[in-house]
């Protein structure tokens, strides 16, 4: 089918509308082909790291946000309830997440980080 | 006196300025608009704006860029300096911009981006959901219809090819296959290609709501399970073997994108990681935006062809979303409702804009819904997908 293709490779000839649709359908195949056997290799390896336990150690970064947000959690209920953080537009778990997120990213401890203030912001 | 204030003029730059220079500086004048004003693409469309500019302002003894020594192969004997005026027989100096245009040429800058991508990307949410990948692959119908439109409106099979890429969303991918495949048409492309990135918050949201229903949109997603740090280093040694195995022209592209990712996940480069990330990005961004910018000189960009680039270029992106979306609503369907299809729509690539406007689509529908660590996955998969099918148009057509 490849060769069959490449015979219209030349610079200045304009495909029928069979070929461009014969091309553009090849395209895409082959696309779908390629991204569906990572998928298949992704898959079968992620089993097998499954099942070796190997998947039951996320990367450190993971573990760290994954254990600042509960620690966030927490904070907004020890530190920043009754009135000294203003939520506006914003939910708790939202609110705790964005305070995990920076925490994570300053590298700054939560019991250390004051905030004021959190605030949705609209797109105009 | 008179005959000194005539020689002086005719001397200048206005005196010597074409109508199709003064057009493409007024066209840079509105891309700085867009870039400072409206943040469209800043980093690049700002670079490519005043690449534009410089190139098509009148320059004595001849120009800060010869787009001509770059047809086919490269004239080193001009970048030499021995270049000669094929009218006046006058030796030519090469400029600035013809020695940068080497690393698009020969392909350096386009690579060194997709690394610098790879160390900015986490493939984790795509590791997590390997099922991604699909919507990665839907979202590049957009390059197959763009291509058959682009055919049907007269453009030969490279030229076509070239413009179809723009539905991949990314700007190396679409770069590194113009300069490949049609040279001429790597000013239009590279600006539709940038500006419609910029622009997704425009054009995907109407279509993911066309084509989605409300219950479809307010889907909220399970966590996907943790991915280990094995599996991170092992995901850029599999796609790359993969990848290149299958299409060996992709190899430049896409073994870029996955040694970037390798420095991140690997966990002992860390400098090589951080300048990848930040100093050789800024640095290439830099070379390729004004050397891109530079080829959109005003003969060559002042053509019928650019109106139908732009406007093909937006239906590759449409198109791109509708494909990603088809297949997010199979998943839907599939997975009994657990997953959300506005996620296909960022499997146009666009890392990370696309995988925001998914996820902002999907929080307005129900604001404790977010998406958008799940769309990553489509996002990431997408800049695989595009890289792909660059390697297979280059395959047919190079």
């Amino acid at each position: 089918m490849t060769s069959a293709l490449i015979q219209f490779a030349e610079r200045g000839n304009v495909l029928s509308l069979a070929d461009a649709l014969k091309n553009a359908g090849f395209t895409i195949m082959v696309v779908f082909a390629v991204l569906c056997l990572i998928f298949i290799i992704i898959s079968i390896a992620g089993k097998i790291f499954s099942a070796t336990g190997i998947s039951d150690k996320p990367a450190a970064a993971k573990t760290e946000a994954a254990a600042a947000a509960p620690a966030a959690a927490a904070a907004d209920e020890e530190e920043f309830s009754s009135g000294s953080l203003k939520l506006k537009g914003c939910d708790e778990k939202t609110a705790a997440m964005i305070m995990a997120i920076v925490s994570d990213n300053t590298g700054i401890p939560l019991s250390e980080l004051v905030f004021k203030s959190i605030t949705l912001v609209e797109d105009k | 006196m008179i005959e000194v204030i005539s020689d002086l003029w005719s001397q200048s730059g206005i005196a010597n300025m074409t109508w199709q220079q003064g057009v493409m500086i007024l066209l840079s004048f509105v891309l700085f608009y867009l870039a400072i004003k409206k943040q469209f693409e800043p980093l690049l469309l700002l670079p490519i704006a005043f690449g534009m500019m410089l190139t098509n302002l009148p320059w004595p003894g001849g120009g800060i860029f010869h787009p001509e020594w770059f047809q086919g192969g490269i004239n080193w004997a001009a970048l030499g300096g021995h270049g000669v005026d094929p009218v006046t027989g006058a030796e030519i100096e090469p400029g600035l911009f013809d020695f940068l245009y080497i690393g698009i040429k020969l392909d350096i800058f386009p690579c060194l981006i997709f690394m610098a991508v790879g160390a900015m990307t986490d493939f984790g949410p795509l590791i997590s959901r390997p099922s991604s990948f699909f919507m990665g692959a839907g979202a590049q119908f957009g390059i197959s219809f763009a291509f058959v439109m682009a055919t049907i409106l007269g453009f030969d099979a490279q030229g076509a090819a070239s413009i179809a890429i723009i539905g991949g969303a990314d700007g190396p991918t679409a770069i590194y296959l113009t300069s490949k495949l049609a040279p001429e048409l790597l000013g239009a492309i590279a600006i539709a290609a940038y500006s419609y990135m910029a622009l997704i918050p425009m054009i995907q949201p109407p279509i993911m709501k066309l084509l989605t229903t409300k219950k479809m949109r307010q889907v909220k997603m399970e966590q996907t399970r943790p991915v280990s740090k094995v599996e991170k280093i092992c995901f850029p040694v599999i796609v790359s073997v993969v990848c290149i195995l299958i299409l060996p022209t992709v190899a430049p592209l896409l073994g870029c994108l996955m040694l970037g990712n390798l420095f991140r996940e690997s966990g002992v480069t860390e400098r090589l990681s951080d300048t990848a990330q930040n100093a050789l990005c800024n640095i290439v961004t830099i070379f390729l935006g004004t050397s891109v910018g530079a080829t959109a000189v005003g003969t060559n960009f002042l053509k019928p062809e650019t109106l139908k680039i732009i406007v093909l270029g937006l239906i590759a992106f449409a198109f791109a979303t509708v494909g990603g979306l088809l297949i997010g609503i199979a998943m839907y369907y599939l997975s009994k409702g657990k997953i959300n299809p506005l996620i296909g729509a960022a499997g146009v690539s666009a890392v990370p804009m696309a995988a925001r406007v998914a996820s902002k689509v999907g929080q307005k529908e129900n604001p404790s819904n977010f998406l958008l660590m799940h769309a990553m996955g489509p996002n990431v998969a997408g800049v695989i997908g595009s890289a792909v099918a660059a390697g297979v148009l280059l395959s047919l057509f190079g």
